[in-house]
């Protein structure tokens, strides 16, 4: 039994809408609500403090005011007295992020390649269990590790390597050790999912083709992973840099960073004006540094890209 | 063919340094938290007392209440927008899409400082000046301060979810008739529910842990538990903080085992999962 199709009108292949045409919604209507929300709450208030960055503190009571506009407010959050702090936050933000990178590719590699796949899983789910503990609980965690009275001083004291208590909390190791604890596991994560995208055909054709385990790491699965890893640097240090719990706990006086010292303006000397001038700071300190860490590591694939062109036909 | 070489070995190594290294200060919380002494950080010798006295102190037990409370509520609205954001983005991109994306990355990268001290004057201002009472309710400014971030990943989940899978379902039920509506919540919200329900949790978390935009933010009388922790870090620290840290740790530990349960029986891998909640 066949039935012919040919005599039946083909169906719309959209359906018609029965309502009028005004009531039919454009294409980012589902997205006015997030949109507006993040408006009101994220766009109109970091406005303000921009606004504020700009004014002073008139008197001892005021917090801001705006009838003089200046970029004084931040010729004062240059100054010497906070800029060590930038420059401390800077070289903490960096080393820590190098850290967690050194630490991660091979752990990354290991979890993506080298570990049982049946377990893969639940390992993963490891790596983030310090992620679902409270932040600040973890770091009082290295707090008591790090005391000098604390389990690591013991430890290194009774196998003979220290001889007197360790002196590291309240310094910027202490400060850098808790950063990469904090934020090791944003930086695994997409790493492994970069790693694992990376397909098991693609790294045995380049074994195939007779290239080692070290030359198929660095120029076949690193590459392809390139994007993962991008993500992870990212995650790790736009948080580390306006982090201040951390050096809260850790950090003491030595350990000062740049989110303290924003907040300290707004909490403790009631200086809006300057700590809106030094969060503007900050933000544009993790943008540059961003934007001068893109350009310097497309500049240095640049000989790499046109070493490995491929050029099509013979010219001479 | 699976002879152990060097670097097989030292790989192998490497991975159990960062996992004894990862959960070094979680085990000593625990440990700590069986502490009789008066402070956390001296150990004076093993019992419970500190389990006892959490629920002796109303000030920990309301700190947790509201932590839980905010948690729930931002969860709420960062996936309820998070969610129709990420849809609009992967299924419907207009010009529009490409200034969004850029104000959900601004909001990601600003440092939570930013965040908080954004918040501060501008909850004030709509609460005093503007005269919307509301914003003078310490559980409405912890719940917005801590939806923005949470808001911008759930989008990000979402939509990367969504990219990942074929219009034609829903393409088919349009050509069946189905009202946008009813193609929305029939088609759709259950092809992105695994991204939903991983961004809520995370949600939910990354509120539980805010401290920095809490503190700014919050209201004396509804304190959130990372606030109060802050408070004891200035005060003097007792082992009760521990011991509420491993009830919670033991809680969050049981609500993940039911999310990566519930996901696994919607048919993803335990990878996928991870993949999901990590926000691949």
């Amino acid at each position: 039994m066949t039935t012919t199709v040919e005599g039946r009108t083909a169906p719309p292949r959209k359906a018609p809408s029965k309502r009028p045409r005004w009531l039919k919604l454009p294409s980012f209507a589902l997205a006015i609500p997030a949109w507006a929300w993040l408006f009101a709450f994220f766009v109109a208030p970091v406005a303000l403090v921009v606004w504020f960055s700009f004014g002073y503190k008139p008197g001892i009571f005021g917090t801001h005011a705006n009838d003089v506009l200046s970029f004084d407010r931040y010729a004062e959050a240059l100054s010497p007295t906070f800029f060590t702090t930038f420059q401390n936050t800077l070289w903490v933000g960096v080393v820590g992020t190098l850290i967690c990178l050194a630490i991660s590719i091979p752990f990354a590699y290991w979890l993506a390649f080298k570990a049982p796949i049946a377990r893969r899983g639940i390992l993963l789910a490891m790596v983030m269990i310090p992620f679902w503990t409270n932040f600040l609980v973890r770091t009082i965690g290295w707090q008591i590790i790090l005391a000098p009275s604390g389990i690591l001083s013991e430890a290194l004291q009774s196998i003979g390597m220290l001889n007197e208590p360790l002196e590291i909390l309240y310094t910027r190791t202490a400060v850098l050790i808790g950063v990469v604890y904090n934020y090791l596991p944003l930086m695994i994560l997409p790493m492994f999912v970069a790693f694992d995208r990376v397909s098991l055909p693609m790294r045995e054709a380049s074994k195939d083709l007779g290239a080692g385990r070290w030359s198929t790491f660095m120029n076949v699965t690193l590459p392809l992973a390139k994007p993962g890893i991008v993500v992870g640097i990212l995650l790790v240090y736009i948080p580390l840099m306006g982090d201040y719990i951390t050096a809260t706990v850790l950090g003491g006086a030595k350990g000062n960073m740049a989110g303290q010292m924003v907040a300290n303006q707004f909490q403790t000397a009631q200086n809006w004006a300057l700590g809106s001038a030094m969060a503007v700071v900050l933000v544009l300190t993790i943008l540059t540094t961003v934007g001068i860490a893109a350009l310097v590591a497309w500049l240095a694939a640049w000989p790499l890209r046109a070493n490995q062109r491929l050029v099509l036909g013979d010219k001479s | 063919m699976n002879r152990l070489t060097l670097t097989d070995v030292s790989l192998k190594v490497w991975a159990v340094i960062v996992f004894v290294f990862l959960f070094a200060p979680i085990a000593v919380i625990i440990i700590y938290s069986f502490n009789e002494g008066r402070l956390l950080v001296a150990w004076d010798e093993f019992g419970f007392g500190s389990f006892a006295a959490i629920v002796t102190k109303p000030a920990i037990t309301d700190a947790v209440l509201v932590s839980i409370q905010t948690g729930f509520i931002a969860a709420l609205i960062a996936t309820a927008l998070g969610t129709m954001a990420g849809v609009a983005l992967a299924r419907r991109a207009g010009k529009w899409a490409p200034a969004f994306l850029i104000l959900l990355v601004l909001v990601t990268v600003t440092p939570e400082i930013v965040d908080a001290v954004s918040l501060l004057p501008w909850m004030v201002f709509l609460g005093q000046d503007v005269g919307l009472s509301m914003f003078d309710n310490g559980i409405v400014r912890l719940v917005v301060g801590h939806s923005l971030f949470a808001t911008a990943v759930v989008a990000y989940i979402v939509r990367s979810r969504l990219v990942g899978i074929d219009e034609s379902l829903e393409e088919a039920a349009a050509d069946l008739y189905a009202p946008p509506f009813k193609r929305f919540t029939q088609i759709t919200l259950p092809l992105v529910m695994p991204a939903v329900l991983a961004g809520g949790l995370l949600s939910f978390t990354l509120s539980l842990d805010n401290t920095i935009v809490s503190a700014f933010v919050q209201v004396s009388g509804s304190t959130p538990w990372p606030v109060y922790v802050l408070s004891a870090v200035r005060t003097g620290l007792r082992p009760e903080i521990a011991a509420v840290s491993t009830i919670m740790l033991l809680l969050t530990l049981l609500a993940l085992g039911l999310v990566a349960y519930v996901l696994r029986r919607a048919g993803d891998s335990a990878t996928d999962i991870a993949k999901t909640v990590g926000g691949g």
